[in-house]
């Protein structure tokens, strides 16, 4: 038998389109499957990070804010003492000033948690902004 | 005593030789001249044609010469062709040498390895459009994968009558790469297709490339269990390599293993084309359709290729489709250096190494696939 015929009388359409299909339906699973290898790989290397996120169910900014807040109650000095530190430091400065030059200070003279002590003061209105990225001593407050 | 002269004389082979044995000799020696001086496929074409040359010289049957008599020295060395057995420990090395870094790097070129095997099936059609029988249609067929292995493996089990012919064809195909593949790439691809530049994979880690052939061999073997036996050792052979706690397996698997392998196969594959065997119209048949089967993968995935183009915000290099025939690694090759004549500067190897080794994957898969169907 030959042509079409022996193709048909020996399911020949069904194996080749069955065989073609299978093929590409393997490669594809196992392309799509290796595409995924580096990022369940990288899931798995950084479980312990997602781990105590989902334990947690916090932010890392909001462990950031706790551990600065629970710093602040415990060890902190309040505005008055802060002003009394940087009053000698805003005086070399001419007002109005930028942050960057007070943390500059601060870098040189190696104070510590210059962010936390100038968020203190801008919270205790002795560092006043002035709308433009500046800001002034509010010496009244200071002192 | 001159009965007795003329009796010796009529046991040479000088006697019993007739013009298919001189043509069969022309042919082994057709393949030496090309593994030698032309050095193509080397490793291959000298085996199978010293083989050729060893498997034709004609003697008196009955006396447990020849291959196919059942106890001779050849036909014991033959029974790891036909029970399968060299293709199995070749993908053993060849799963020990590939680096499948580029092809996870770049997993989507998985796409044209698997393009590439539609030659098989057009070609299974087209065999049996010329009244093949199925199971040696299904052979045939296999011959498109651009495998030797896997094209003896498969018909080891369908068809052991024409193991000789399909493996001679399934690698002068393969030999022949540079004269199949670049014309019908270069028809197919305009000139702006094949300046397409490949961005540089990212690097893979030594952990992705330990567990790949964990995921590959139980992906593919679920799938196609009858493709066990090659994709098993493939996966094997790469695992060792891979995990760097059995260097010297992996070593001897990389070098003595498959050297010895490949020596056995192809010098008893080149055996089993006795002129009385090989020389029929079937064999001439099963030549133009594994050119047919060769030339129909080379074209699909080059097709395939501008087809994901039309999807794709990054353009591939359909060049690379060719590279989907699992000749590895000379379809890459021959893609590298097609992307070098266009632009110097377009190095295209190790995107066509990606393409080639998911088209052993691919054809493998194929073979365990038509097994299965007659079983």
């Amino acid at each position: 038998m030959f042509g079409i015929e022996n193709i048909t009388a020996n399911n020949g359409w069904a194996m080749a389109g069955v065989g073609a299909t299978i093929v590409f339906i393997g490669l594809v699973v196992l392309c799509f499957v290796i595409s995924q290898i580096h990022k369940i790989l990288e899931l798995w290397e950084q479980r312990d990070k997602y781990l105590n996120k989902s334990e947690t169910q916090t932010h890392p900014k909001d462990i950031y804010k706790i551990e600065a807040a629970a710093y602040r109650q415990h060890h902190f000095p309040a505005a008055p003492e802060l002003a009394s530190i940087y009053r000698p430091l805003v005086e070399q400065l001419k007002e109005p000033f930028n942050l960057i030059q007070i943390f500059e200070i601060t870098k040189k003279m190696d104070l510590p948690h210059p962010h936390l002590s100038l968020q203190r003061l801008q919270e205790a209105d002795i560092l006043v902004p002035q709308g433009d990225g500046t800001f002034i001593w509010n010496k009244q407050k200071s002192n | 005593m001159s009965d007795l002269f003329y009796q010796f004389l009529s046991n040479t082979g000088y006697f019993l030789a007739d013009y298919r044995h001189v043509v069969m000799i022309v042919v082994g020696c057709t393949f030496l001249f090309l593994g030698t001086a032309k050095k193509y496929e080397p490793l291959l074409l000298v085996p199978i044609g010293f083989g050729i040359l060893v498997g034709n010289v004609p003697f008196f049957k009955g006396f447990g010469l020849g291959i196919y008599e059942s106890n001779s020295v050849l036909h014991y060395l033959y029974f790891g062709v036909t029970t399968g057995v060299y293709p199995s420990i070749v993908f053993l090395g060849l799963g020990a040498m590939t680096d499948f870094s580029s092809l996870l790097a770049n997993p989507k070129l998985m796409l044209l390895g698997a393009a590439a095997q539609m030659g098989i099936y057009f070609t299974l059609l087209g065999a049996l459009f010329f009244g093949f029988l199925p199971r040696e249609a299904a052979s045939i067929a296999i011959i498109g994968g651009a495998d030797g292995p896997t094209s003896i493996f498969l018909t080891a089990k369908l068809a052991p009558h024409l193991i000789g012919p399909i493996a001679i064809a399934a690698y002068s195909y393969m030999a022949l790469i540079p004269v199949i593949q670049p014309p019908i790439m270069k028809m197919l691809t305009s000139k702006s297709e094949r300046l397409i530049k490949m961005a540089p994979g990212r690097e893979v880690t030594k952990k992705e490339r330990v567990i790949f052939p964990v995921a590959g061999v139980l992906l593919c073997c679920f799938l196609a269990p009858t493709a066990l036996p090659l994709l098993g050792m493939l996966f094997l052979g790469n695992f060792l390599k891979e995990c760097d706690v059995v260097n010297r397996l992996a070593k001897t698997a990389q070098s003595a293993i498959i050297d010895t392998a490949t020596i056995f196969l192809g010098f008893t594959v080149g055996c089993s084309t006795q002129a009385d065997v090989f020389l029929t119209p079937k064999a001439l048949g099963i030549f133009f359709l594994g050119a047919v089967a060769f030339s129909i993968a080379t074209a699909s995935g080059v097709l395939f290729a501008k087809i994901m183009n039309l999807f794709l915000k990054t353009k591939i290099n359909p060049l690379l489709g060719a590279a989907g025939v699992s000749a590895v690694p000379g379809s890459a090759r021959e893609v590298h250096q097609m992307g070098l004549k266009e632009d110097p500067t377009n190095f295209l190897l190790m995107h066509g190494m990606a393409c080639n080794s998911s088209g052993v994957i691919g054809s493998a898969i194929c073979a365990g696939i038509l097994w299965s169907f007659f079983i």
